[in-house]
């Protein structure tokens, strides 16, 4: 059985949270065909945390990390990063936002086809201007970490499925970010290979403190989750943090 | 930078046929816009050459009232001293002194009105073709008979003579006014297929001519050859002002044949419109090409966004992938338009006995190559691609990450 307790939202970067969101609703439509994928959503994500988002389809998960992510813009409330709002930023300070403090997987893997397993790490510290010999050892590092050292040079088609979400975990980890948001991380995997993912994205969570927030459906990742936090129709259900 | 000329250069690379297919409509464009360029010059050129080198000349010299009144009494008095300048004159090459006069000419079936030009047979050969143009019969020959004669083929079968026939010519007599005749024998027939030649013109030797008009050996034209003969279309030559006086006006062809001039300019303004139509179907077309791309990893592009690459960057990596393109395109239109102008240069186009602008193509048209369609062009086709592939480029910047990726984030 996990101790459960529930979170108070704070926007205070002092009290060590990473990521917060304050009242933060997504609608589409309007009048009758109004649709609130997000209602007044209030969390905390504090450093280290291996989160999982769950709820059924339509609950508002993917939509909670797209605007978590700055991939979409929230019809109100706000999202703060270390206590920085990110609504107020330009279109290029949004990109700047994502390429250094957040890391995404994404369901379907979505590596760039044409670049390696090593490219794909490396174009994303390209984007920050890493000098070479950082990016290489950064890459090398990363690679190894997540079992693909000797599938550097090999390019998304000539790996498994496990192995394009491994190279999709290393890209989005190598820049260092804050927090990695992973869209059902597992969805497209076989139980085994997801669960060796999991496994080894807990063991980064653990050994490095890298903050993760899952949205997903997956049993294994709500197992390992620390922090199950329960969405429907587009509201905090439950917010259940294990010890 | 790097990695962006490297995923521009792979995404040319995923997807081979298509871009086969852009580079080929950049490819044809560029050579069809070379080609037509060279046909233009060596339209141009065949045109003023055969307006020019047949008979009237790059320029001519007349009494200054004599080309808008045509009046007989309008003589270049005592041309010799002129004569000997031409002959010293480094930019001539050639020119012939015509005694020109209207009259009727009748033989024993039927008569006609035509213009009769006296000619030096020898100085005549040095500016125009009608030596060449022979069919039967001689050249006139200027020890010879003062009584030879000649007129073009058609004009022979609408007189119905032949070789050795006799002709009578009337011309008005400028000394005491009336008309004065003189029998001739046709001594040869020619054909220029310009139906003002054909069948409205006969020449004659200039001095039994100057004696018929009274005009003592005054000249009413004289038709130069100029060794650079495309000087001759600069209105603002300084040998114009050299050859002319207060008694004689030097003119070139474009301001003698103002109608060839403007049938060049509406083909050169005809030609620029279809090369302008024919390179915006073209960018349409690589517009349609660059945005089929797009499509086709409009995800990939969102995943570029989602990371952190800024829109800026996308439109860079379009814009790149088109320049890479354009390049390797354009250099194979060039190779292309090359061959294909050397090619039409050597066989030639041939426009039969097709008149243009009241001129005959008396020869083939050679599509001739010049610097400006390797040098002018190429940036202009560049130019004109990255333009089309604004829009596209625009396009695959703008879009939203989260619509691209769908479900997944």
């Amino acid at each position: 059985m996990h101790a459960t307790k529930q979170r108070t939202a704070s926007a205070d970067p002092a009290t060590g949270v990473v990521f917060e969101t304050r009242e933060l609703s997504r609608h589409y439509g309007s009048g009758d065909t109004l649709v609130k994928a997000l209602d007044k959503v209030s969390l905390t994500i504090a450093p280290g945390e291996f989160t999982a988002i769950v709820g059924p389809s339509g609950s508002g998960k993917s939509t909670l990390l797209q605007l978590m992510g700055g991939l979409e813009a929230p019809t109100a409330g706000e999202v703060y990063l270390r206590g920085q709002a990110i609504s107020s930023m330009s279109g290029r300070e949004l990109s700047d936002f994502r390429r250094d403090h957040i890391g995404f997987i994404f369901q379907a893997y979505n590596l760039i086809p044409v670049l390696t397993a090593a490219e794909n790490c490396e174009y994303i510290m390209l984007l920050q201007g890493l000098p070479k010999a950082e990016r290489q050892a950064r890459v090398e590092s990363m690679l190894t970490r997540v079992g693909l050292s000797g599938k550097a040079d090999r390019r998304p088609a000539q790996l498994s499925g496990g192995q394009q979400q491994r190279v999709a975990v290393a890209r989005a980890m190598v820049s260092q970010p804050d927090i990695i948001l992973a869209d059902e991380p597992t969805a497209n995997l076989d139980s085994q290979t997801g669960s060796d993912l999991l496994d080894m994205m807990h063991e980064l969570n653990r050994r490095e403190g890298m903050t993760f927030v899952f949205s997903t459906h997956d049993p294994m990742i709500m197992e390992r989750a620390s922090r199950l936090i329960q969405l429907r129709d587009g509201r905090i259900e439950s917010d259940e943090v294990r010890s | 930078m790097q990695m962006t000329w490297q995923l521009a250069a792979r995404n040319l690379n995923r997807n081979r046929r298509r871009t086969l297919l852009t580079g080929l409509i950049i490819s044809l464009s560029t050579a069809a816009l070379i080609l037509t360029d060279a046909f233009i010059l060596g339209f141009t050129d065949t045109a003023v050459r055969s307006a020019t080198r047949m008979f009237p000349g790059d320029a001519q010299i007349h009494q200054l009232d004599y080309l808008a009144e045509r009046d007989e009494a309008l003589v270049i008095e005592a041309p010799q001293a002129r004569l000997s300048q031409l002959a010293s004159d480094p930019e001539v090459v050639g020119y012939s002194p015509r005694v020109m006069a209207f009259g009727m000419i009748s033989s024993a079936a039927d008569n006609r009105a035509t213009q009769v030009i006296g000619i030096d047979p020898a100085q005549e050969r040095t500016v125009s073709r009608l030596a060449d143009a022979m069919a039967e019969g001689d050249y006139l020959a200027g020890d010879g008979a003062e009584t030879q004669l000649l007129m073009g083929r058609r004009l022979a079968e609408l007189l119905d003579v032949e070789l050795g026939d006799r002709i009578v010519i009337s011309v008005h007599n400028q000394e005491w006014g009336g008309a004065e005749q003189a029998l001739f024998r046709v001594s040869g027939l020619y054909d220029f297929n310009a139906r003002m030649l054909d069948e409205e013109t006969v020449f004659v030797l200039q001095a039994p001519l100057q004696t018929m008009l009274g005009v003592d050996d005054a000249v009413h034209e004289i038709a130069l050859a100029l060794r650079t003969p495309a000087l001759a279309s600069d209105p603002d030559l300084p040998l114009w002002q050299r050859l002319s006086d207060e008694q004689v006006k030097a003119q070139g062809w474009t301001t003698l044949m103002p109608q060839l001039a403007a049938m060049l300019d509406m083909t050169r303004a005809s030609m620029a419109i279809i090369g302008i139509m024919l390179f915006l179907l073209a960018a349409l077309g690589v517009t349609n090409g660059i945005f089929m791309s797009i499509y086709e990893r409009t995800w990939e592009i969102g995943v570029l966004l989602a990371i952190g690459t800024r829109r800026l960057a996308v439109f860079r990596l379009i814009l790149t992938e088109t320049l890479l393109l354009a390049l390797g395109a354009i250099a194979a239109g060039l190779v292309l338009g090359w061959l294909a102008t050397l090619t039409l240069g050597a066989i030639g186009i041939d426009y039969g006995s097709m008149e243009l602008g009241g001129v005959a193509m008396a020869e083939q048209i050679r599509p001739r190559a010049s610097w400006a369609q390797y040098s002018l062009y190429p940036p202009v086709v560049l130019a004109l691609t990255l333009l089309a592939a604004m829009y596209p480029a625009a396009h695959a910047a703008r879009i939203v990450p989260s619509r691209a990726l769908h479900k997944s984030l």
